[in-house]
């Protein structure tokens, strides 16, 4: 399982140091979904990064599988990232000059696969996602739930470990934002491990373990659901 | 994964189409002139050893070093019967009489036992006439000996129309092909040359060289720099000028030098076996006995000193061309520059779902590398189009025409590589610069 011991991040802008965690602990429950909440700047999406393997903190260990995420190299990072981690973003941040099949399809490009497992695997990423009949359409001829669901797509290529969420309903409307939860939820069937990042209030509904931040410090701890003690 | 990184590399190129043309347009621009020129130039330069082959480099040309003060070598100036008054022109083209080099071919044979054969060529400005127009004309005679063993040298001499030179006893004339234009003339009519009346036996092939400047014009001015190589030189490139020039017998013409400057050489082809150079320095020595100082130059001399000088015009003119080329990937690198600058996030992205930095490095070094290549292809293709068109404009400004530009497998895989090269290159740093972004810096970016 995912775990921070005694996490501090800093980062310098410009002659100013910020201070974006102070000595956070916190374990992530392995195949459930983890909601963290916490007001902007309260260092949820730098604790997201951490564990995702983007970026290292400053003091303190992010374990996962009883690896040292701050030990490896940059290579090691990136090959984490590929086989264990999945990010879907607030802004989808698909790649405008790529098809949703052709998105889905770059993680696997990256790891040396074939052309044609990667369309097989992709195709078939998409029909789990609801969108079979979309596939050749570029993101600009999507909608944003559906924009988002090929993100979710492309993170599940992989079949990582791990999906990292930031935000992924911020910029969708209630029903399609809805329809984005009840397909990340669903994951944890899958046995993934879903981490949310959000500050709506209402998603922490759905999660199995709650963690607020507050100006870098978890404030509150929550298990909220019957599967996670 | 070489190959997904070109696919990528391909979609990013084609999804900013304007830019991506814009760009490839100014490699193309670079790797156009670097092919034209150098495809041209080599053409120009395997003319002129083709030239010098026909020739032989076994050939030796006598330049007397007094002979051509005063040559006048006007190009054709015609008029109309009532207009001619040869007297008139013939007074401000006088110059001193018997300029001729005085060699004796057949004393120098056997002076220098090395020489083959030999043959003495003079080139003379007479009026001429015919019933159309009168004016003066360039009339080279060569003896029959040397018309049959150094035809190359007359641009092989090539008859066209009629006959070729053969009867010492008779008054027959060969004329050039632009020459039996302006007289109007064909084989059968009868012209005045020296105010003696000849036959027109023969009209010649068209030669091709350029009418725009005369290379025995300018002997008296090379003459007089005292370089005795481009004298050859140049009257090599005059006398393979057959276009405009009017042909008799010595025995024929050795009478009419009376009132009109002439110019006189001799040329020996050296025995096989026998050292080019040695025999040059003994056909000095044996023309000073003679009393007629000289210098003989070989064939091989002359070719060798064309030849520099025409890799020398032809490097200055790649380099400059390579200016071009250097520019187009200054633009180059700009786009790639631009590029990263605008996707900045997807890099972050691209980061985030697990390249590696030398993946993200690859991506855009292959796709500035590909904008380098396509430009380069490009560029060969235009160059040879614009080489084959511009051959004649660049003939007719070097004085040849009889050539065809040099498209060498070399040429065209060494451009195509060199393009690709030097899209990558270019490509280098801001690749670099993507590749070291900090992901979540680049996912941060707007």
């Amino acid at each position: 399982m995912p775990q921070l011991l005694d996490v501090y991040k800093t980062y310098r802008m410009g002659a100013v140091e910020v201070l974006a965690l102070r000595g956070i602990t916190v374990d992530i429950p392995d195949r459930h979904l983890t909601v963290v909440m916490g007001r902007s700047g309260s260092g949820k999406s730098t604790m997201l990064h951490l564990i995702g393997c983007l970026d290292t903190p400053t003091k303190g260990v992010v374990e996962h599988r009883g690896v040292n995420l701050g030990e490896l190299t940059s290579r090691e990072r990136a090959a984490f990232r590929a086989k264990e981690a999945g990010f879907v973003f607030q802004k989808f941040s698909l790649m405008p000059n790529l098809s949703a099949r052709e998105n889905v399809e770059l993680p696997l490009l990256l790891r040396n696969s074939t052309r044609s497992e990667a369309r097989a695997a992709s195709e078939s990423a998409l029909v789990r996602v609801g969108l079979d009949d979309r596939m050749r359409h570029r993101p600009s001829k999507l909608s944003g739930g559906e924009q988002q669901r090929v993100a979710i797509a492309r993170a599940l290529i992989n079949d990582p470990s791990l999906v990292l969420a930031d935000e992924p309903t911020g910029n969708l409307d209630t029903a399609t934002g809805a329809s984005i939860l009840a397909l990340l939820r669903g994951l944890t069937d899958q046995e993934k491990t879903v981490i949310l990042v959000t500050h709506d209030q209402g998603i922490s509904e759905l999660a199995d373990l709650l963690v607020e931040l507050q100006d870098g410090a978890v404030s509150k701890r929550e298990a909220t659901m019957r599967r996670v003690a | 994964m070489s190959r997904n990184l070109l696919r990528l590399a391909l979609k990013n190129i084609a999804s900013r189409r304007t830019r991506s043309w814009l760009t490839i347009l100014g490699v193309l621009i670079g790797v156009t002139a670097v092919v034209a020129l150098i495809s041209i130039g080599s053409g120009v330069q395997k003319a002129v050893v083709a030239q010098f082959e026909d020739i032989g480099y076994d050939v030796v040309l006598i330049v007397p070093r007094s002979g051509v003060a005063g040559f006048v070598g006007a190009a054709a100036s015609m008029r109309a019967p009532g207009q001619f008054d040869p007297s008139q022109i013939m007074r401000r083209t006088t110059v001193a009489a018997g300029s001729s080099s005085g060699i004796d071919s057949a004393l120098l044979l056997q002076q220098v036992p090395a020489l083959l054969e030999a043959g003495n060529l003079t080139t003379r400005i007479l009026p001429v006439e015919s019933e159309a127009v009168g004016g003066f004309l360039r009339v080279t005679s060569p003896s029959a000996s040397f018309l049959e063993a150094f035809s190359a040298i007359l641009g092989g001499f090539v008859i066209e129309d009629g006959v070729g030179l053969s009867d010492p006893t008779s008054n027959e004339v060969v004329v050039g092909a632009r020459s039996a234009q302006s007289l109007e003339v064909v084989v059968g009519d009868t012209i005045l040359v020296g105010g003696e009346r000849f036959a027109v036996v023969g009209v010649l092939a068209t030669a091709g060289e350029s009418t725009q400047e005369n290379p025995l014009g300018a002997l008296e001015a090379t003459q007089a720099s005292g370089d005795a190589g481009d004298v050859a030189s140049l009257l090599l490139r005059g006398l393979s000028n057959t276009d405009d020039t009017l042909f008799v017998l010595e025995e024929r013409a050795a009478g009419m030098s009376s009132n009109t400057g002439q110019f006189s050489t001799t040329v020996a082809r050296v025995d096989i076996g026998a050292s080019v150079s040695e025999a040059q320095a003994a056909i000095e020595t044996a023309l000073l006995e003679q009393g007629t100082p000289a210098t003989a130059i070989s064939v091989e001399e002359m070719a060798d000193s064309i030849q520099g000088t025409l890799g020398m015009v032809e490097a200055v003119l790649a380099s400059i061309a390579a200016v071009a080329l250097i520019v187009g990937a200054v633009g180059l690198m700009n786009t790639m520059y631009t590029a990263v600058l605008e996707r900045t996030r997807e890099i972050g992205v691209l980061k985030a779902i697990g390249a590696r930095d030398g993946q993200v490095l690859g991506l855009f070094v292959v796709d500035s590398g590909l904008m380098g290549l396509i430009g380069g292809a490009l560029g060969v293709g235009a160059g040879s189009l614009f080489s084959l068109f511009g051959t004649d404009l660049v003939g007719s400004v070097l004085g040849v025409t009889r050539f065809a530009p040099v498209f060498s497998i070399p040429l065209i895989l060494g451009t195509l590589a060199a393009s690709f090269a030097l899209g990558s290159l270019a490509g280098v740093w801001p690749a670099w610069r993507a590749a070291r972004l900090h992901p979540v810096e680049a996912l941060a970016s707007e």
